[in-house]
């Protein structure tokens, strides 16, 4: 009757000095693989964003998670002056980076977007922006 | 009719049709990128190319071939599929791919035929151009690198606008749509060629970068500023008016617009718009609630209706639909039991309350805006019916141009529209219109010219007996024209088979009243040219609904006070409770000295409009009402067309609609309280005869034209004389071609081309008094004196002066006082 306890009781206190299986997060970080798809980043060159406003990710977005407003610049090119992605809505599809056409956006192995505050969820340009 | 085969199907079309124009009405899409339905066939692009049988093996456009009997198209076999390709390619070699950052993008013929034949390699190489983009001015962005040189922006703006600011330029390889000299673009700034641009060579500033296409809400209204009644479709997003849509088959002008319809819109978001109710405490305008103001003005008006209806008046702007116009009317009709109510200072829609109503029956033109084009010889009042109208100044242009009509206009000033091929511009004294046509009559009725139905009108022996004194050589000097130009206009005039008049009225055009109107239909009768096509007067109201205004009455019909009379009553104490909706009297109505006097004397002033207009800050009460823009309801063109009006976006702030003030306060005093739109429409086609057999659901889409009845009769016009005095210049005030009363201060596009007064004056006069463009120049009448800057050109006839009335600074109605022209000294 109280063998099968003690069989299971062993099993778990051999385990216990055995080496875990899973993952040890948060003391252990995982790699993501190249193609994993975490928060939004907006690509940098000649520190300028590359995105130019051309609204198709908003277009593209199932979710309808991304705000864009085009601005015109000294030079009269189109720029993002406000780019917003609301994490709480993403559905991390990845259709925006696809839709791109000019390469400006990619899905970085940052998966760690847990936060007090709703407001805290939409991430404006300046926290997209490539670091 | 000729019948021939397209793609297997059997087409009938009439003869003068091209292949392209059969496809079309078969359903058969023809890629294209160089046609408008509205321009002459052009066969530059190449896409359009099809097969003929009869004619082997060669490939032709379809825009340009007219079509025969029997003919058998194929539009699309594998060779003519290649050739499309291979232009396509030829296209892009030098079109930039830069869809990302193109407005066109979405919208764009090029990118459309570019996915859809699936260009996706070039077999060829070459450099882009390296044109530089023009960003000169505010409205219309060039940039030529991405042209493809269909050439529609310079066919449109030649054959409709009849501006030509643009041409190709240079030869070969280096060729490219170019404006005078390769300089910026300067022109009217219509934006007619923005929106017929297949790709995003042209593009609108104002809407630049604001959305994309695919995300723009198109909402088909009817527009807001003057009453050509030119149907528009809004581009709206996030509640917001961001743009306005092309549609080549809207309306009777195929989507032509003008810039304050395409330009002008900005006023329906702006910033400046009225968001909360106001009161007026301890001489300041608060904020207050709804509850609060209406509340306050439902007590006054029932104070006021106590004490004695007539000391309560109303001053409406016929910009409202014809339902919100009903209601004021019923409110103050019935409601309150007040006959003073009036539009417009009472004057500018004399012409068809009184005029036309007297001599014909009813208050409206005797004929139509299509009339325009059917006639054979178009008599225009004054060079400013361009000004005031000007997508009926296309019209004419179109008709001139295309229909071979004869153009004489009869003008204090010359204008664009003496500049088209033979038109003939009479150039008058000011304010001697009625003289001359009661010359024109005389000359006509003496020559024996007159149709044989006229003398059996009722009038006609008093109308001939008050022409004694016209005769061409008595008045001559009094019109400043030759007798011999007199009487050729009216040989003209009545041996023409068809003659239109055209008349614009308005707050600027004191003298295009009563008396011009009758003076003109007299003539129209007096030579049978009235009730026929092509024949008529066309009557002209300035603002989006001045028809409809006219048709429901809006203005004293049982000896109340009109407009003069109401401000006249305020300033001596007999109106102590005074009710604005959407005018702005300070400004528009003449003499303002006088207006803000009366209006700092009544006792209670209540202000219903859009934005803080200088009115509005005199007022007790101020009430946010809702632009065109959001709301639902009637306009009734000068045309006669009763258009639906449709709402595009949610009322900004707490404001609301004209319709739904008028009916809580008609509902409280009294009156009835209307359920919906169509209930007071039926309403309104019960009362109004015109508008009878109408429904507000069964309106056409492109506006139902009702029919009139007429019964004719003459009315002697008289003439009241104005001498001049030496060393004093006549001035004459009108509207400004980007404006249109004071609503377009608030539309960013006309406010860019045109942001202020000035005082135009020939260059012989400005020589004299020795300034230049942009000099000030103070100009002092008896009433008053404005500095405004001085714009020299050389339309204007020596001493006499233009200035426009739409502005606020510096406002011509200053120095105004009502009469068709101010005299005035001009100095430095």
């Amino acid at each position: 009757m109280i063998m099968p306890l003690i069989n299971g009781l062993k099993i778990t206190l051999k385990h216990m000095f055995m080496k875990p299986v899973t993952l040890q997060y948060p003391d252990e970080r995982p790699t993501p693989s190249p193609n994993f798809r975490g928060l939004h980043a907006l690509k940098v060159s000649h520190s300028k964003a590359k995105c130019v406003c051309c609204y198709l990710c908003p277009t593209v977005c199932p979710a309808k998670c991304i705000t864009v407003e085009a601005g015109e610049d000294q030079d009269h090119n189109k720029y993002a002056e406000r780019y917003e992605i609301d994490m709480l809505r993403c559905i991390f599809c990845g259709y925006c980076v696809e839709a791109c056409p000019v390469d400006a956006l990619k899905m970085t192995g940052e998966f760690e977007l847990a936060n007090y505050k709703r407001e805290d969820f939409v991430f404006v340009k300046e926290r997209l922006l490539e670091k | 009719m000729v019948n021939l085969t397209i793609d297997g199907k059997q087409v009938t079309v009439p003869k003068d049709a091209t292949i392209y124009d059969a496809a079309k009405s078969a359903g058969i899409k023809i890629p294209i990128l160089c046609h408008d339905k509205k321009l002459h066939p052009f066969g530059g692009c190449r896409m359009c190319l099809v097969e003929v049988e009869q004619m082997k093996g060669r490939q032709i456009p379809a825009c340009t071939t007219p079509v025969t009997e029997g003919m058998i198209v194929s539009t699309m076999t594998p060779e003519i599929i290649q050739a499309r390709k291979l232009v396509l390619e030829l296209l892009l070699l030098k079109h930039p791919i830069d869809c990302p950052v193109c407005d066109a993008a979405g919208d764009c013929d090029l990118q459309n035929l570019t996915y859809e034949y699936q260009v996706n390699s070039n077999r060829f190489q070459d450099e882009k151009f390296q044109h530089q983009i023009d960003y000169q001015n505010p409205l219309i962005e060039r940039d030529m690198n991405r042209c493809v040189h269909c050439g529609k922006c310079a066919r449109i703006c030649d054959e409709i606008v009849s501006f030509g600011a643009y041409s190709f330029i240079n030869r070969g390889l280096e060729a490219k749509i170019g404006t005078e000299f390769d300089g910026p673009l300067n022109c009217e700034f219509c934006g007619s060629c923005v929106s017929v641009c297949p790709v995003g060579a042209l593009v609108s500033r104002p809407f630049k970068f604001k959305a994309r296409w695919w995300s723009l809400n198109k909402v088909k209204t009817v527009c807001s500023y003057c009453g050509t009644g030119c149907q528009l479709t809004l581009g709206v997003k996030d509640n917001k008016v961001l743009t306005t849509v092309y549609d080549e088959n809207q309306g009777f002008h195929n989507g032509q617009l003008c810039t304050r319809g395409r330009f002008g819109y900005q006023f329906v978001n702006s910033d400046k718009r009225l968001k909360t109710p106001l009161v007026k405490k301890n001489g300041k305008l608060e904020e207050a609630s709804w509850d609060e103001a209406l509340g306050l003005v439902r007590q006054r008006l029932a104070d006021a209706k106590n004490v004695g209806a007539s000391s309560v008046a109303g001053l409406v702007t016929p910009r409202l639909t014809n339902e919100e116009l009903y209601l004021f009317k019923q409110l103050f009709n019935k409601g309150i039991g007040s006959d003073n109510i009036d539009h417009s200072a009472g004057y500018a829609h004399d012409a068809l309350t009184a005029g036309a109503d007297e001599s014909l029956g009813y208050p409206a033109s005797p004929a139509s805006i299509s009339d325009i084009q059917t006639t054979n010889l178009l008599l225009v009042v004054k060079t400013d019916a361009y000004e005031t109208h000007p997508v009926l100044g296309f019209e004419i242009n179109l008709g001139v141009k295309r229909k071979g009509v004869n153009l004489r206009i009869v003008s204090d000033k010359k204008g664009k529209l003496s500049k088209l091929p033979n038109a003939v511009t009479y150039v008058h004294k000011p304010a001697s219109e009625v003289l001359l046509f009661n010359a024109l009559a005389k000359v006509i009725v003496d020559e024996g010219l007159a149709d044989s139905s006229a003398s059996s009108l009722p009038g006609y022996d008093d109308f001939v007996k008050n022409l004694g004194a016209c005769a061409p050589t008595a008045v001559a000097a009094q019109c400043g024209m030759s007798a011999d130009d007199i009487t050729a206009l009216a040989r003209d005039y009545a041996n023409a088979e068809k003659a239109l008049i055209m008349l614009p009225i308005g707050l600027a055009y004191p003298g295009h009243g009563k008396a011009l109107a009758q003076a003109t239909i007299n003539l129209a009768l007096l030579t049978g040219k009235i009730g026929k096509e092509g024949c008529g007067v066309l009557i002209m109201g300035e603002k989006n609904n001045s028809q409809g205004a006219a048709d429901l009455k809006v203005h004293p019909v049982a000896g109340g006070l009109d407009a003069m009379g109401i401000l006249g009553g305020c300033a001596s104490g007999t109106i102590k409770t005074l009710y604005v909706v959407g005018e702005n009297p300070v400004i528009s109505y003449p003499n303002r000295k006088k207006v803000e006097a009366a209006l700092d004397a009544v006792e209670f002033l209540v202000v219903q409009d859009l934005f803080m207009t200088e009115t509005a800050s005199k007022a007790d009460v101020v009430l946010p009402a809702c632009s065109f823009a959001e709301k639902n309801g009637t306009f009734t063109s000068a045309g006669k067309a009763v258009q639906r009006v449709r709402k595009a976006i949610d009322p900004i702030g707490m404001a609301r609609s004209d319709f739904e003030i008028f009916n809580s306060l008609y509902s409280t005093l009294g009156g009835d309280s209307f359920k919906g739109l169509s209930e007071v429409f039926a309403e309104i086609a019960s009362v109004v005869p015109s508008y009878s057999g109408f429904s507000f659901d069964g309106l056409d889409e492109n506006g139902s034209v009702y029919s009139v009845a007429n019964k004719p009769r003459f009315i002697p016009s008289v003439v009241d004389g104005q001498e001049s005095t030496t060393g004093v210049m006549a001035l004459v005030t009108g509207s400004a071609l980007n404006h249109c009363g004071t609503l377009s201060l608030y539309g960013e596009g006309p406010m860019y081309v045109c942001p202020e007064g000035y005082v135009e004056l020939n260059s012989g006069d400005a020589k004299k008094l020795g300034v230049e463009d942009d000099q000030p120049l103070t100009v002092k009448s008896s009433v008053g004196e404005v500095k405004l800057k001085a714009k020299v050109s050389m339309r204007m006839p020596e001493g006499v002066v233009f200035a426009p009335y739409h502005f606020s600074d510096m406002s011509i109605n200053g120095i105004t006082n009502g009469a068709p022209v101010t005299w005035v000294t001009i100095s430095k």
